[in-house]
């Protein structure tokens, strides 16, 4: 016979679990749902492509906006990511392992990871944020409707040139990002731990594999369809004023965020092996 | 002939917005509704192109049912009628010979050629009382407010549409700019015979440029009549939306009256 002590406990377990269940429902709910509009917004964005709905325009506005006008800053996040990992591993392997090494792990580290994955940082930022307030700022004072009533469909005009450009940008700014990336870091080396132009690059060439570029360049593709498909989809689902521009922003960078490392820790497994 | 149904239509946000709307507006009538706010005017202005679709009932344009319309119908529904929204919703990257032209189709465009386009936007704008020359170039931001309404007048009419939706069309105006896109509601109605609908809190305008008044009030209609029958109703609800406008002119012609004193 159980006491009441006992009781009280099963009962307050019964609620926490109960309570857990049906949260994790909600949340496991949310994502489907979310993923669900997505996934109809991507296939609605290339069928409008491929139909020739994308005005060039819009195409061409989109793609300088995100290309050329973030160059600048992915530039600077290449070269200090460079600089960086070039004077850590300069310190490692001092006294240790031959510093021609160093050409290999800088190479390798750029182009590999910190490329594709701190440039779609940068994107993130400077060009997702914006893209969720500037459609979440049409939500909500009534451009979008406005676009409906009007008889136009937004996907045309609104999600497929930012995605078609986040595609076709993204893999030129990763590539630009390596190239700079590796190039600081040489100069890193020299500057640091004395090692030559040509002993760095002796290293680089060593373990190079020119599938590791391609797998680079796969990273960035990715992370061009990631982005403003889920920036596109948080700022037309904005609801409430200023502050709830303000929200989907926030969310939309969050979920950017997590989108862009999930796929980057998956690629290993599936292109690595 | 009713043009636009309303039948039984329902809709909830979390809270009940609409609870069993009927209403029938007539071809060439000018309907306005009324209503305190949050009751739900605007949403039943969207719920006619479905920009909301009702949770129940239906709303029908011409015959064709809104809710069970597929995308090629709803698009013909939508060209048959122009949205005026509250805030004008120009796109503000595109200058106002853009923003106007929107209201034509592609294929509007594409077969009228690039100067009857322009001839059509100016002639809409000329309709709103606008200087098209003087306009047309700018951008929404330098425009005023009443400009700005009128320029999303403009995109609405520039299709030749046989629907007028006007959503709170002087809210936010002085009142020399409320009368004068009151005339211009009724010019357009006269000179277009367009079926018009205007949700709006401004009770004496709405008793100049409609044939009817709806009174719409916790998601129903509790009154509709003529502005006569309107302003004489012994509703206690629509009494005390007349009584307050009649408080609200007698307190501005009191401050008017004091204003030429002291002048």
């Amino acid at each position: 016979m159980p006491t009441l002590d006992e009781r009280v406990g099963d009962v307050l377990h019964a609620v926490h679990l109960d309570g857990l269940l049906r949260a994790t429902g909600r949340v496991g709910d949310s994502v489907f749902s979310h993923a669900g509009d997505m996934a109809l917004l991507s296939w609605r964005s290339a069928s409008n492509t491929l139909r020739g709905n994308v005005a060039l325009h819009d195409f061409i506005d989109q793609a300088f906006a995100m290309g050329v006008q973030s160059l600048p800053l992915v530039m600077v996040t290449a070269i200090l990511s460079g600089i960086v990992t070039s004077q850590q591993g300069g310190y490692q392997f001092t006294g240790s392992i031959p510093l021609y090494i160093l050409g290999s792990v800088v190479t390798s580290s750029v182009v590999l990871e910190l490329g594709p994955v701190l440039t779609a940082v940068v994107v993130i930022g400077r060009v997702g944020a914006r893209i969720t307030a500037e459609l979440g700022t049409m939500r909500v004072s009534e451009q979008i409707d406005a676009l409906y009533s009007l008889g136009r469909d937004p996907v045309p005009v609104l999600a497929a040139p930012r995605i078609l450009a986040g595609m076709l940008v993204m893999p030129a700014l990763v590539a630009i990002a390596n190239g700079v990336g590796v190039a600081a870091g040489m100069v890193s080396a020299q500057a640091t731990v004395g090692l030559g132009a040509q002993s760095f690059l002796y290293g680089a060439r060593l373990f190079w594999h020119s599938y590791d570029l391609l797998y680079s360049l796969m990273k960035a593709l990715v992370f061009g369809f990631v982005i403003p498909v889920i920036s596109v989809h948080m700022g037309l689902l904005t609801r409430g004023g200023a502050e709830g521009v303000g929200r989907s922003t926030t969310a939309s960078v969050v979920f950017m965020i997590i989108a862009v490392l999930v796929s980057d820790a998956l690629f290993p497994p599936l292109f690595l092996n | 002939m009713a043009v636009i149904e309303y039948r039984d239509v329902h809709k909830a946000f979390d809270v009940p917005v609409l609870t069993g709307v009927d209403l029938t507006v007539a071809s060439g009538e000018t309907l306005s509704i009324v209503g305190p706010s949050g009751t739900g005017k605007s949403v039943l202005l969207k719920t006619t192109i479905a920009l909301i679709v009702p949770d129940s009932g239906d709303v029908v344009i011409d015959g064709q049912s809104v809710v069970d319309a597929d995308a090629e119908q709803l698009l013909e529904i939508r060209r048959k009628a122009g949205y005026v929204f509250q805030n004008a919703a120009l796109f503000d990257s595109m200058n106002v010979h853009d923003n106007v032209s929107l209201g034509l189709s592609d294929a509007v465009i594409r077969s009228l050629g690039r100067a009857e386009v322009e001839r059509r936007v100016a002639e809409a704008l000329e309709d709103v009382n606008l200087d098209a020359a003087l306009v047309m170039r700018k951008l929404p931001a330098e425009l005023s407010g009443g400009m700005r309404k009128r320029v999303g007048l403009a995109r609405a009419i520039v299709g030749r549409p046989q629907i007028l939706l006007y959503d709170e069309p002087v809210t936010g105006l002085d009142p020399v700019n409320s009368a004068g896109v009151d005339r211009l509601i009724s010019a357009l109605a006269e000179r277009m015979h367009v079926t018009s609908i205007v949700v709006t809190h401004d009770i004496e305008g709405a008793m100049t440029i409609s044939d009817r008044i709806a009174l719409l009030e916790g998601g129903k209609l509790r009154f509709i009549g003529t502005p006569e029958e309107f302003r004489h109703s012994q509703e206690p609800l629509v009494r005390a939306f007349v009584n307050r406008e009649a408080a609200f002119a007698a307190a501005a012609a009191r401050s008017e009256a004091g204003h030429e004193g002291m002048a």
